[in-house]
């Protein structure tokens, strides 16, 4: 009955999202929530077990092999966003330029909270250091939709929207990178058996993504050619979960292998997929809000130095990639204020802390991440507002120059 | 066929060493989401083999399903399988959705009346000599040996029930699947479906006689009103979500497949908790649709062709994994004979009581009727919840003689099928 409640809550608040009630003009951040799916999230809050109780704690553990399988997709369409010939295109100030503020809104969140997580929390430091680190994270994340939302609309450049685009896509490297660690330092007593742990997750999915690679090469039928991409998804987000190792992770290995080996049905892998995209986003958002502790105050104490000191982080962290990435790649004036948005990999990466790090710093970390990247959202659209100037001039063939350099 | 084998041999070595790596951890997490993925990737290619090897892709995917399965590999843990209740419903709502789109009331009318008399006769016959045999072999059956006579003949009546129901769900799968047309499927479909809903009458019957033998008391008013709400609360509900289709077709016209996949969990989840039959809700809105715009019904064939393979292959390869193999063994020579009286019986009837003008339905509907599985699970578990006592015994036998049927039912109706000529493809893209 879990199950159909989730349905229903999402079709009515998909049929709501894409409604007129919700009109840019009269109520622009709702309209900005919805569009980002966010909107899901806070409904998610609502409709949980500490607050409205519509679903039980019962009820989403019923759901977690839904979640698995989110996450293993989420993992596998990132991972296939992993273009090995593009990413041996761009040169090393990019790199460095992304490393530079993901770093700087990492370090800031990161390092001060980690004392008075270690202060209320009773655990160990070794646990409160992996908590922090995936706090730094998720700050450490952006999301590039306002960017490109302005660029197709001509409010930008396209270079410089392109260019910001690219540098929250190398984000998730980041994120990825210490989930992985955080993992490694929380999944487990002993940090060898969390590295163990992890690496059992990456060379599951790189063997699912072989064998997907291989299943799917001489597949001509849509119906088949889909069939075996939901199968190869629910597999490897399936085993992750079951192996109890990160789904995530796994399933970024296996779209990443997928992308290296799969050849000329990556494409058609990925357009299959791009059809579960949105619906498996919506639903996992949903029920990431469901498993908020919204009675947590030590939680709602943690969230104003987490949107205070990521926003911080990536405003500085703006300046410093401008300075490093030189001439090497177009970007707006105030970087860093185009950078705040979050995205939906912070919830990705803490609903996988979650899942597999138990206890209640975990439960915290979900709780701060969630209610910051609602606020965060909030504060992204006024914010963006201080990069957009005036358009420039460009011939197309001069920004599809920029952007290929 | 032979890189379909290659593909099933080199998934079934992942799992393999799947289920292997979980010995390394202490506590194994959700094993669902692994079962969803193993048994949708194995029995696609499980049905490329075995529509290789000249037989239905359905039986592929049962086999499969079997093979990698709690009871034989063991590959996929029992909670696994369990945890995939949701596809069934969900299966079930789509395939009875086509099959409603099928009916149409030129063809009610055609053969409507004659299909009602042949289901009577076959299903009585069928009932009659299964009541016996039950009846007969009390002493046998360890759960009925210390009853009454007539707690005794109350549950032989419940048994021979349930033993008699058809599968509407295979028996439309392989249709799809063979891209069958003619006046022979139309009525091997109808006769499925409408004996389904004698049985689903029959067995709240026998329900309720059955507690009253066991004590429970005779609520007559009450047995007559639940049974009224099963079948004509499902298809008020069916007429709703029919309208429902219509205004989305018509006003949105994007995502049909994931709109109707939607609608189907809807009704077979909100079906279930409101004691209505999913397979009757979705009947209904199919055949309301087909008939008050046939455009429509049309879009909706194809649209569950597009979404309905991987429904279809999960389901029938969860399906294969939750035959119990060990509950042959206990209650296996009981449960084969009445698989083979039960067989008997229906080609008894068929060759007697079918129409003559037809020549194909005394001689081929017989195959089409043998199968069992969705329906039949379904109410082997309502015996076991609503009679706590002797009820899980009884699913037992039941499960056993679904066993039996399901690995041969789909090659008969198949065979049925072909014979009948009315086979107009080897395959339709994207179906069972």
């Amino acid at each position: 009955m879990q199950a159909l409640l989730v349905l229903l809550s999402i079709a009515a608040l998909s049929l709501l999202a894409s409604s007129r009630a919700l009109d840019p003009g009269r109520f622009p951040a709702l309209a900005r929530l919805a569009a980002s799916g966010f909107l899901f999230l806070i409904f998610g809050v609502l409709m949980g077990p500490s607050v409205a109780g519509l679903l039980s704690t019962r009820n989403l553990d019923g759901l977690r092999p839904v979640v698995a399988l989110c996450l293993g997709a989420s993992g596998v369409i990132l991972g296939l966003n992993l273009e090995p010939r593009l990413l041996r295109l761009l040169p090393r100030p990019v790199y460095s330029a992304a490393l530079a503020h993901a770093g700087t809104a990492f370090l800031f969140v990161a390092v001060p909270l980690v004392a008075p997580i270690l202060l209320t929390s009773g655990l160990s430091p070794q646990a409160a250091v992996g908590a922090a680190a995936l706090l730094g994270a998720a700050a450490s994340l952006s999301s590039g939709h306002f960017a490109v939302l302005a660029y197709r609309s001509g409010r930008m450049d396209r270079a410089r929207g392109l260019g910001v685009a690219l540098l929250t896509m190398l984000d998730d490297a980041v994120g990825l990178g210490v989930l992985a660690l955080a993992l490694v330092l929380g999944a487990s007593t002993q940090v060898g058996e969390g590295l163990g742990l992890v690496c059992l997750a990456l060379l599951l999915g790189v063997m699912c993504g072989a064998l997907l690679a291989f299943l799917t090469h001489s597949l001509k039928d849509l119906a088949e050619l889909t069939t075996v991409t939901l199968g190869g998804v629910a597999l490897v987000g399936g085993a992750a979960a079951y192996l109890r190792v990160s789904a995530l992770l796994a399933g970024v290995a296996c779209g990443a292998t997928l992308a290296l080996v799969g050849g000329r049905t990556v494409e058609r892998v990925a357009r299959a997929l791009g059809r579960v995209e949105r619906p498996a986003f919506l639903v996992l958002v949903f029920l990431v809000g469901c498993g908020v502790h919204a009675r947590d105050w030590g939680a709602w104490a943690l969230v104003p130095g987490f949107v205070g000191l990521r926003f911080l982080g990536k405003v500085l962290g703006g300046k410093l990639a401008q300075r490093l990435v030189g001439s090497a790649l177009e970007l707006p004036p105030r970087l860093g204020y185009a950078l705040i948005a979050q995205g939906g990999l912070a919830l990705c990466l803490v609903a996988e802390y979650g899942m597999l790090v138990p206890g209640g710093l975990s439960q915290r970390v979900l709780d701060v991440v969630v209610v910051g990247a609602v606020l965060n959202e909030l504060l992204a659209g006024p914010a963006f507002r201080q990069v957009l100037g005036p358009p420039r001039a460009a011939t197309p063939a001069r920004q599809d120059l920029e952007v290929a350099a | 066929m032979k890189g379909a084998v290659i593909r099933l041999l080199l998934l079934m070595g992942l799992l393999a060493v799947i289920s292997r790596a979980q010995v390394l951890r202490a506590d194994a997490g959700t094993p669902v989401t692994l079962a969803a993925g193993a048994l949708l990737l194995c029995g696609l290619f499980a049905g490329k083999v075995a529509k290789g090897l000249g037989l239905p892709r359905l039986t592929g995917y049962l086999l499969v399903g079997v093979a990698v399965g709690p009871y034989a590999l063991g590959f996929i843990p029992n909670a696994g399988v369990k945890g995939l209740e949701l596809v069934k419903g969900l299966a079930v709502s789509l395939i009875a959705l086509v099959a409603g789109t099928e009916l149409r009331l030129g063809l009610i009318r055609r053969v409507g009346a004659r299909v009602a008399i042949l289901c009577a006769g076959v299903c009585g016959l069928t009932f009659l000599a299964c009541f016996g045999a039950t009846f007969a072999v009390k002493p046998l059956l360890p759960f009925m040996a210390s009853m009454t006579v007539p707690q005794a003949l109350a549950v032989s009546a419940l048994v021979s029930t349930v033993v008699v129901s058809f599968s509407p769900t295979v028996t439309i799968a392989i249709v799809q699947e063979t891209s069958a047309r003619g006046t022979f499927t139309e009525f091997l479909m109808a006769l499925v479906i409408i004996g389904d809903l004698f049985v689903m009458v029959a067995f709240a019957l026998a329900a309720g006689v059955t507690k009253a033998s066991f004590g429970g008391g005779l609520d007559v008013t009450g047995l007559l009103g639940s049974v009224g709400w099963e079948l004509f609360g499902s298809v008020a509900v069916g007429c709703v979500l029919a309208m429902v289709v219509l205004v989305y077709m018509r006003g949105v016209k994007r995502e049909l497949p994931l709109f109707l996949v939607g609608l189907s969990f809807a009704a077979a989840e909100g079906g279930a908790r409101l004691h209505l039959s999913p397979l009757l809700v979705s009947l209904a809105a199919g055949a309301l649709i087909a008939n008050l715009d046939e455009k429509a019904g049309e879009r909706i064939h194809h649209a569950i062709q597009q979404a309905g393979l991987p429904v279809f292959a999960l389901f029938f390869a969860a399906a294969g994994a939750g035959l119990k193999l060990d509950a042959l063994v206990t209650v296996g020579p009981v449960a084969m004979l009445l698989v083979a009286l039960r067989g008997v019986a229906i080609w008894f009837s068929c060759k007697r009581l079918a129409p003559a003008d037809d020549p194909r339905l005394k001689e081929y509907l017989w195959m089409g009727l043998i199968s069992q599985a969705g329906v039949t699970f379904g109410l082997a578990a309502l015996v076991s919840r609503t009679f706590p006592t002797f009820g899980p015994q009884v699913e037992v036998l039941i499960v056993a003689m679904i066993t039996a049927h399901e690995l041969v039912g789909p090659v008969l109706t198949r065979r049925a099928l072909a014979a009948s000529g009315e086979v107009r493809a080897d395959e339709a893209a994207g179906t069972a």
